[in-house]
């Protein structure tokens, strides 16, 4: 909940309009971020992302499962959000219920593609241990430790360190297996699998105040804002998905460019938060 | 299975009986909220957030208009434990440890300085490996004293148990899933007074006394700590004061 006063929504959106924001960053600058791996032992791989004053702490825990009889050549991954209180206290019980599925949707949408598994950002047929059979679930939660606006882009880019971070256990199926007996399956602890993240995208949210819009904006700024619409896209610069949010209505046109501010914006984050992983890999290897 | 190696007198995770595992502490880690704390016991990991005081949200909750309303929740993480399972939110034992810190808590924080108005406790487990309570509740008493909330005391808790008749500090999860008496305590340290007492199993009466020592030993190592860490806060504020 943001209390502000008429001098200080006149100030908000004053800044915007002149290119420079109340805690000094241009109108398409993020805040500083701060990346850690491996910060839950007990996952296959987990992330602590801090965004200004947002964080994000998201893990991916595999589980063998069978798969769907529509896609016997895919494994399963499922997305869910969890908003703690400890971010804010209308958080409490069920407050964070609605606000929880509504990003753990958008992220599903940018992240795994369509219903059929197509044009999704992760490859779920790498997925696949025995086809038709044995295949890894994929659970990714992402835990909102502290918000200060632009959870969703945090989010994805939790879940995108997260995923560089996880090690999937080699399995060795024996093949003796009759056809339709289940396959004995021996999961080693010893050798993992690196997990291929460089399609994974990342989500660029606009948000739109007054005639302007800015990225990464804060929850004073997010509390001004008219709509925002949430880009994903991956290193080659294409479109994975998108969502527009917020109640007005945008102009066609200005939606065609904001895609493309997103799509130059994101090529800068995306090099931002490969080296910080990496350094964050070097770290953790130390 | 042997929980205690009877030949080098050593626990399952290489401690000794009467050794706790390693704490650590860390306050302000949550930017937005009025006071903020991470605790480590081992591998069990808790952040604890205060928000407050601050006017009672809701009027229906207010008790009596000479006290602060403390209010407690508690959440375990989806990834918190070893197999991952959906709960619903508020599941019974949610609800009974929410209940357990506010009460624990309440006993220490001067209510009465702040009439109408409300505290808020939410804790967050992240990692659970026995004792979630105790680091639930040691977590809050950093936190409210990082939000500057006058207490009477520093609340600090620890569990103990009994297994191969030998008395264990601060159990860990396989330790705990044993079945053995596991008797967790709060207590106000300076003021040597219990607030917290809990034991499910039985024990004889001797044994209990030698049980609840320990865990109070313990809770006593952890007082130690949690000043040595808010010392070290303060003086961190004050150099950065200038």
């Amino acid at each position: 909940m943001v209390g502000l006063s008429e001098g200080e929504k006149h100030f908000i959106r004053g800044g915007i309009a002149q290119d420079i924001r109340t805690d000094g960053r241009k109108r398409l600058q993020f805040r500083a971020l701060s990346v850690e791996t491996g910060v839950i032992p007990q996952a296959n791989g987990s992330a602590r992302v801090r965004l200004g004053a947002t964080e994000i702490i998201a893990s991916v825990k595999a589980e063998l499962g069978k798969p769907s009889i529509l896609h016997p050549d895919k494994g399963k991954v499922s997305i869910f959000v969890d908003c703690s209180p400890t971010a804010e206290p209308t958080f409490e019980g069920r407050g964070s219920e609605e606000l929880s599925t509504e990003l753990a949707v958008a992220l599903q949408r940018c992240l795994l593609g369509g219903k059929s598994g197509a044009g999704a950002a992760i490859d779920l047929s790498s997925l696949i241990v025995v086809d038709g059979k044995v295949c890894w679930d994929l659970y990714i939660d992402g835990l909102v430790v502290s918000s200060d606006g632009n959870l969703l882009d945090a989010l994805a880019a939790a879940i995108k360190v997260a995923l560089s971070d996880t090690g999937i256990p080699k399995v060795n199926v024996s093949l003796s297996a009759a056809n339709d007996e289940e396959p004995e399956v021996d999961v080693s602890d010893e050798e993992f699998l690196q997990f291929d993240t460089s399609s994974v995208p990342v989500i660029i949210t606009l948000t739109k105040v007054g005639r302007h819009y800015i990225v990464d904006a804060t929850s004073e700024e997010e509390s001004q804002m008219s709509s925002a619409v949430s880009v994903s896209v991956n290193r080659h610069g294409q479109i994975c998905g998108l969502t527009k949010r917020g109640g007005a209505g945008l102009d066609p046109s200005v939606i065609f460019d904001m895609i493309s501010v997103a799509k130059h914006v994101s090529q800068q984050f995306i090099g931002v938060l490969d080296s910080e992983i990496a350094a964050a890999e070097a770290e953790a290897d130390e | 299975m042997e929980y205690v190696n009877p030949l080098t007198g050593f626990r399952v995770d290489g401690r000794r009986p009467n050794e706790m595992r390693q704490l650590k502490a860390e306050v302000g880690v949550v930017a937005r909220a009025d006071g903020s704390a991470l605790f480590e016991m081992g591998n069990t990991r808790v952040i604890a957030a205060v928000y407050g005081p601050r006017e009672i949200q809701n009027k229906g909750q207010q008790v009596n208009n000479k006290e602060a309303l403390v209010r407690c929740e508690y959440r375990m993480a989806e990834f918190s434990t070893g197999d991952r399972r959906r709960k619903p939110k508020g599941d019974r034992r949610s609800t009974e440890i929410s209940l357990v810190i506010r009460q624990t808590m309440e006993a220490s924080i001067l209510t009465d300085l702040m009439p109408r108005s409300q505290i808020d406790i939410f804790v967050q487990v992240l990692q659970a490996d026995g004792g979630t309570r105790s680091a639930c509740i040691n977590a809050a008493t950093l936190a409210l004293a990082d939000a500057g909330i006058p207490m009477r005391d520093i609340v600090t808790s620890c569990s103990a148990g009994y297994l191969c008749s030998t008395p264990l500090l601060d159990l860990n999860y396989v330790e705990d899933s044993a079945g053995g008496p596991d008797v967790t305590v709060g207590i106000l340290a300076k003021m040597d007074k219990v607030t917290l007492l809990q034991m499910d199993a039985k024990l004889p009466m001797d044994t209990f006394e030698s049980v609840m020592g320990l865990a109070i030993e313990g809770c006593k190592a952890i007082a130690t700590y949690i000043r040595e860490v808010l010392l070290e806060n303060t003086k961190r504020l004050e150099y950065q004061r200038g």
